[in-house]
Order: structure tokens, then sequence, then C-alpha cells
């Protein structure tokens, strides 16, 4: 016997506004026309859901069974094609479309021919291959169903062409040329996290190569860009998927329109672009390239000429334009921490400031470096400042450098070196104050005070510390003061039959050269200690050479008093190496002084005065 | 106690010793007779009435003596400090001796 099935019903439950009781009390009878399992969103929810497609005779569409009705499929009450009257039911909006849910039913018949031709309901004008070309909708629905939340957002771009999977290059594009034009550009300056609906127009400064990572969670790929506009500059970064479509389409020095980027703030251990916050770049940005040449935003320059940089803090980064005077030759280093060997070539550079410093390209770039014989201007951007030799300059994965900018400084450089700029000698800050030697700088934030000189147990035997200090003298031993050397090569001399014999240097001398090996007592507020010098220091401290000190101890005993005296109470600024020596089993650490210099009480004094006047003093 | 100090001023602060004796670093500008005049660590000009004999040879002087009047001092000793003096950093230290947050430190 076959079942009549409330034809029509269907498209009226559609075609209302409102869903009124009669409605929904009506107790349609319906056929299945197929159901299939869906899997539920929600990674916690182990329920299977049925979707079934239902028809009135008419006309079909898709509905969810409720589960407590799944044990209907699942013993197999209903098959295909079964009757039934839906006895209660449901009917939701989902994105624009009502949906049906069956809540409760009487299997009429199980198994029946299938009644009329229903067509399905609403389904696009292309596809009438059943069930698969309306599937966008239930996977919306059906996710819609499962989570509390009816969120719409799985089904975004495949929306309008579901039969061909859009590449997220032409759904990129396509949402560039509609949503961009029109809007207004932002500076970037005013970027924020509170503000989504911006769109920059930025040139691109810096692109990195993509880089892969792999730790333990996972692994992952990654590019970074520098965005430039007039107001300001921001690193953007883009990840996996959205890298790989960016990499090729972003290029340096061209503009882009960008927006529908994520802004966040700024880690400042990968980002030292300055800028609080970053970008990141996901595959619902938009990226459009901006051919219009008008308002080209261009590199921003903060440049600090080389005799200024005494004045910038080591590890500090800055941007400098200057000649390049000397190019040297391409050399490799090998990493002590990975053993890795990196290529590197250095630069001497010089301005009008009358200095010149050292600066180190590294890897390919020191590769790539060619010049020429010629002294380009050059421009560099985001260099690392050291204090190798005074001060020194180093490139640094974020910097970046312009051959001859066409930029006023720039101009003014060239004009200033070919016109005699060239023959100028320069002074570089490894010579600055007092007995330089080896490059090492008096840090004065970070005097010591000897007591915790002494507490630090400065570490590893072998590993030499370097710190500084100011202390006062208190004692120099007498013993030992001094000890002849070879003029030429220092090294201590033996007395021979024919003058004073130099094994290093295979010579004999008729006069040795009398330097200096000064162990002292230092203290200041905290404590004593002993320091260790040579020559310098006591050519610093005594005021005279190693040879006059002799003679003097030669002439006269009470002179020599008078001068080890004069010596107790004066006050130095020390740099000194510290290390531990194995002594007869004792360890002993040994405090040699590298550096030693009076004090400026000018320098000093304004130092201090400028701590007071700091934050720390309030 | 505090009558015997002397605190170090410079010429803005002359006004709060009238009577007292202070010490005063500043740099010799032209010398007449028995008076001098001098040039205080904030800019500011000071006549400075001068011992009988004595003769001041340096740039640098610290005059100690008693404030007559807001643009006056009458020496009772003087303290050569030679030609280099950073004037700024004395009025630095003259102005943070009257900080309170570091008064304790001084005796005035």
């Amino acid at each position: 016997m076959s079942h009549q099935l409330t034809a029509g019903i269907f498209k009226r439950l559609f075609e209302t506004d409102e869903l009124d009781d009669t409605l929904l009390e009506s107790r349609p009878t319906v056929q299945f026309l197929s159901y299939k399992k869906v899997a539920t969103g929600g990674t916690t929810n182990n329920v299977d859901r049925y979707r079934i497609i239902v028809s009135d005779g008419e006309q079909f569409l898709q509905a969810m069974l409720s589960t407590q009705l799944n044990y209907l499929i699942e013993e197999n009450h209903i098959a295909k094609h079964t009757i039934a009257i839906v006895d209660k039911f449901a009917c939701n909006m989902v994105q624009g479309k009502r949906l049906l849910i069956v809540l409760g039913l009487t299997v009429l018949e199980k198994t029946a021919d299938k009644v009329g031709e229903p067509t399905a309901l609403q389904a696009p004008p292309s596809a009438r291959s059943g069930a698969e070309s309306a599937s966008p909708a239930p996977e919306a629905s059906a996710s819609a169903i499962s989570a509390p939340t009816p969120a719409p957002a799985p089904a975004p771009a495949p929306a309008p062409a579901p039969a061909h999977a859009p590449t997220p290059q032409q759904s990129v594009q396509r949402q560039g040329s509609r949503g961009s034009r029109g809007s207004a550009i932002y500076p970037i300056e005013s970027l924020s996290p509170y503000m989504n609906n911006w769109t920059i127009k930025a040139l691109v400064t810096q692109k990195s190569g993509i880089r892969k990572w792999s730790n333990d969670r996972g692994e992952g790929k990654l590019f970074s860009v520098v965005f430039v506009d007039d107001t300001g500059e921001i690193k953007a970064t883009a990840f996996n998927q959205a890298a790989d479509d960016l990499h090729a389409r972003l290029q340096e020095g061209k503009v882009y329109l960008v927006s529908k980027g994520r802004v966040g703030l700024a880690k400042k251990k990968f980002n030292n672009v300055v800028n609080e916050y970053e970008l990141t770049l996901e595959r619902t940005t938009e990226v459009e390239e901006c051919r219009d040449v008008v308002n080209v935003p261009t590199v921003k320059y903060n440049f600090v000429d080389i005799a200024g940089l005494q004045n910038v803090e080591k590890d500090a980064i800055c941007d400098i334009i200057a000649v390049i005077k000397e190019t040297g030759p391409m050399g490799e280093i090998t990493t002590k921490s990975s053993n890795r060997t990196i290529t590197k070539r250095e630069l001497t550079l010089v301005d009008r400031s009358g200095y010149s410093v050292r600066l180190t390209l590294w890897g390919a770039q020191a590769e790539q470096w060619n010049a020429g014989d010629e002294h380009p201007v050059v421009a560099f951007k985001g260099v690392k400042v050291g204090d190798f030799q005074g001060r020194s300059l180093s490139m640094s994965m974020s910097s970046s450098m312009q051959l001859n900018p066409d930029i006023p400084d720039a101009h003014l450089l060239r004009g200033w070196y070919d016109g005699g700029g060239a023959e100028q000698s320069y002074q570089s800050h490894a010579n600055n104050s007092g007995s330089g030697g080896s490059g090492l700088a008096f840090k004065r934030e970070e005097v010591l005070p000897v007591q915790e000189v002494k507490e630090q147990g400065f570490g590893e035997p072998d590993k030499g510390e370097i710190f500084s200090s100011r202390a006062t003298i208190m004692h120099v031993r007498p013993e030992n003061l001094t000890y002849p050397a070879c003029p030429t090569c220092h090294k201590k001399v033996i007395e021979a039959h024919d003058g004073w014999r130099c094994e290093k240097c295979n010579m004999s001398h008729e006069k040795p050269q009398y330097r200096y090996i000064i162990t002292a007592a230092v203290a200041d507020w905290s404590g004593q200690a002993w320091f260790q010098g040579f020559n310098e220091m006591g050519q610093v401290i005594f005021g005279m050479s190693g040879d006059e000190l002799m003679e003097i101890k030669e002439r006269s005993d009470t002179e020599m008093q008078n001068v080890l005296s004069r010596v107790i109470g004066s006050t130095y600024n020390f740099v000194c190496r510290a290390k531990q020596d194995n002594y007869n089993d004792n360890v002993r650490t040994r405090y040699g002084v590298s550096r030693i210099e009076p004090p400026n009480y000018a320098e000093e004094g304004n130092y201090i005065a400028n701590l007071l006047r700091s934050e720390w003093a309030q | 106690m505090s009558e015997h100090a002397t605190p170090r001023i410079n010429s803005a602060r002359l006004t709060d010793y009238i009577g007292r004796s202070v010490r005063l670093t500043c740099k010799a500008l032209a010398v007449n007779g028995d008076t001098a005049k001098v040039q205080a660590s904030d800019g500011g000009e000071i006549i400075a009435r001068l011992l009988p004999d004595v003769d001041i040879t340096s740039q640098y002087i610290e005059i100690i003596g008693t404030v007559q009047d807001p643009s006056t001092i009458k020496m009772q000793a003087c303290i050569d400090l030679g030609d280099n003096l950073d004037m700024k950093l004395v009025n630095d230290v003259v102005e943070f001796s009257h900080d309170p947050r570091f008064s304790n430190m001084f005796l005035h």
C-alpha cells in the first residue's frame, strides 16, 4: 500500500516568513531518499549525526535527524525510500536557508518505491546532481547545529564556485579588487590591534628568504618583509601556506596596498624594526601591487655621524651614511658556538666628522660586494654598534644598505669626498682616551666595587672575564718592580759575557730596557685586591719609564722611597681581566690590568649628575 | 653646629643666606683693588670684597665668606682651584646639595 506524501509541504515551509504552529504540527508524510552519516564538528563530540534527504513528492531537501532518532537508522528501521510521518520537527534558518530537523517520526513503510520526481529545493541552477551541489549549505548547517554558536564561518571562498576549488591566490586577488579600492590609506604609524579595517600603501624595503623550522611543537616555514611608508615602518611575517603564496608576490623595492593583516605586539626578540606592533600576513590578507608612482614611500634614515658613534651604546642599532674608503678582502671565520664557517668582509667608512670606522659584512653580502676601486657612498640602516677597537659596526639580519642612494646626504658626501675629503686623515675611536692597546673600553656604567669583583668568583679557569673598576693604589710591591727586557720584543734578557742576550731575537744588547712588572694592592670603599700590571701600568702610575726608576733606585734609597710613597693614594679607572690559575693545588684568581687611566673627574662627575637626574634616583 | 656649616651656593641662592657664611665657587672676571667681580656657577655675577693681602692668581677660586647683600660677599678665605673647572658640574653639585632628596647628606 503506498502512502500519500504531503506534497508541497516543503515549498510552503520555505516560502513563509514565519513559521506558525499549524505548519509545525502538520505532521507531514515524507519519504526519505537517502541518508548519510556526518561527522560532527567539535573534537569532543563523538555522536554521529545523520543527514537525510527528505522528499514531499515534489521537492526534496536536506534534513538532520535528531540524535535520539539515530537508532532508527542504526537498527535498520529506516532504509532508502522509507515513508514516514514526521511527528515533530523544527525548522532553523541557517545562512538564509531553512533547515529541517526531524525530532520525531513514525515509520509507515520501510521499503517503497520512490514517489514522484522531486526536485531539489533552492538548488543552484547549474547542478541537479542531487546532494552534492547543495553540499556547502549542509556542511555549514551541520557544523551550525553541532556547534553552539551559529557560526557560518566555515564556508568562505568556496561558495561562489563550488565546482572547482578556488586557489588561495585567486580568492586573494578577487577580494583584493573588490575590497581595497576606494578605502582610505592609513599611515603605518596609526596601525594598532584596535582597528581592523585599514589599508596601508607601503614599500617593501627588506624581504627575507623562506625559513623552515622544526621544534617539538612541529614544523613550519615563514618569511618576513619590512613595509615602509612616510610615517614609519613595520615588520610583517607570513607563515606556512600564506608564506608560500606571498613570497612570490612581494618583491623588494615595490609598493603594495595591504589590508586585513593581523596587527599584534612586536616580538622584540625577532624584530628590531622601530614599531611596537608587527603584522601577521594570513590567508585572508589582501596584497595588491600598487602601480601609481606618485607618493611612493622611501626608506627613512636617521643617520649618526661616525664621530657621534662614541655616544651610541654597544649593541645599539643605528643608521649611518659614509664613503667607503677601503674594502678589505673576503675572509672566513669559524664560529666557536656552532663550528660553522662564515664569510666576512671589512669595509672602512669615513665621513665629514673626520672619523673612520670599520663595518663588517657577512655571508652573501660579503661575497657579493663589488665596488671595485670605487669609493661609493653607502647608506646603512639598522647596523649594530660594537665596541671592538673603540667603536665598530656590523650588519645584522635586519640591516640593509643602499649604494649611492639618491638622497641629499649622499650627494653632500660625494661632493665632500671628491673635493678633497679623500686626502684627509682620519681619527678612529680606538685612539681615544689614554692607553688604548687592545681597544678595551672603560665601562663607567659597569664599574664593580672591589669586593664584588672578588665575590664574582670569576668562573672557569683558562677563561678570562673582563671588568671595569675604580680603585686607589694602597701599596706597590717594591721587589721585582722591573725586569731587564729586550728593546725590540720585550722578552726577558739574560746577562751574558757579551751583553744582554735575547733568545727570541737571537741578539745581544749592550743595555736592556727595564720594563715594569707591578703587583699592587688596590682598594675602594668595599675591599682590597691585588692587581697585576706591566709596563703600561708602571708608566701611568710612576709617571716615568722603568729605566728612569731603576736609575733612581741605584742612586738613592730615600728618593726611591719617596717615589714609591707618592704613588699611594692615587686613584685610577681600571679595565682588568680576571683569570683563575692553578697554583700548586691552589686555585687563585689573578687580576691583570689591561688598561689603566686616571679618572677624568669632570666626566665622572657629569655621569653621576646625570644618574641623579635620571629615573633611578627619583 | 649649623651656624658653622658653610653651604656651597651660587648667585641665585645668595638671598637665602644673608648674614651667613657660605662657600662660593666662582670664576674671577675682574679685580679692582680690594674688590673683584666674579661669576658664580649659575652664571650670575657677584662682587667679592677681598682680604687685604690676598692676590687672585688663578681663574677659578672658592671664596668662603659672609653674604652682605644679594650681590655681595665679604671674603674670609680663598682657595685656589686652578684654571680648569667644569662650572656646569659645580652648579649641579650646588643644586643637588640643596635638593630635599639629599639634604641629610649635607650640613646646611
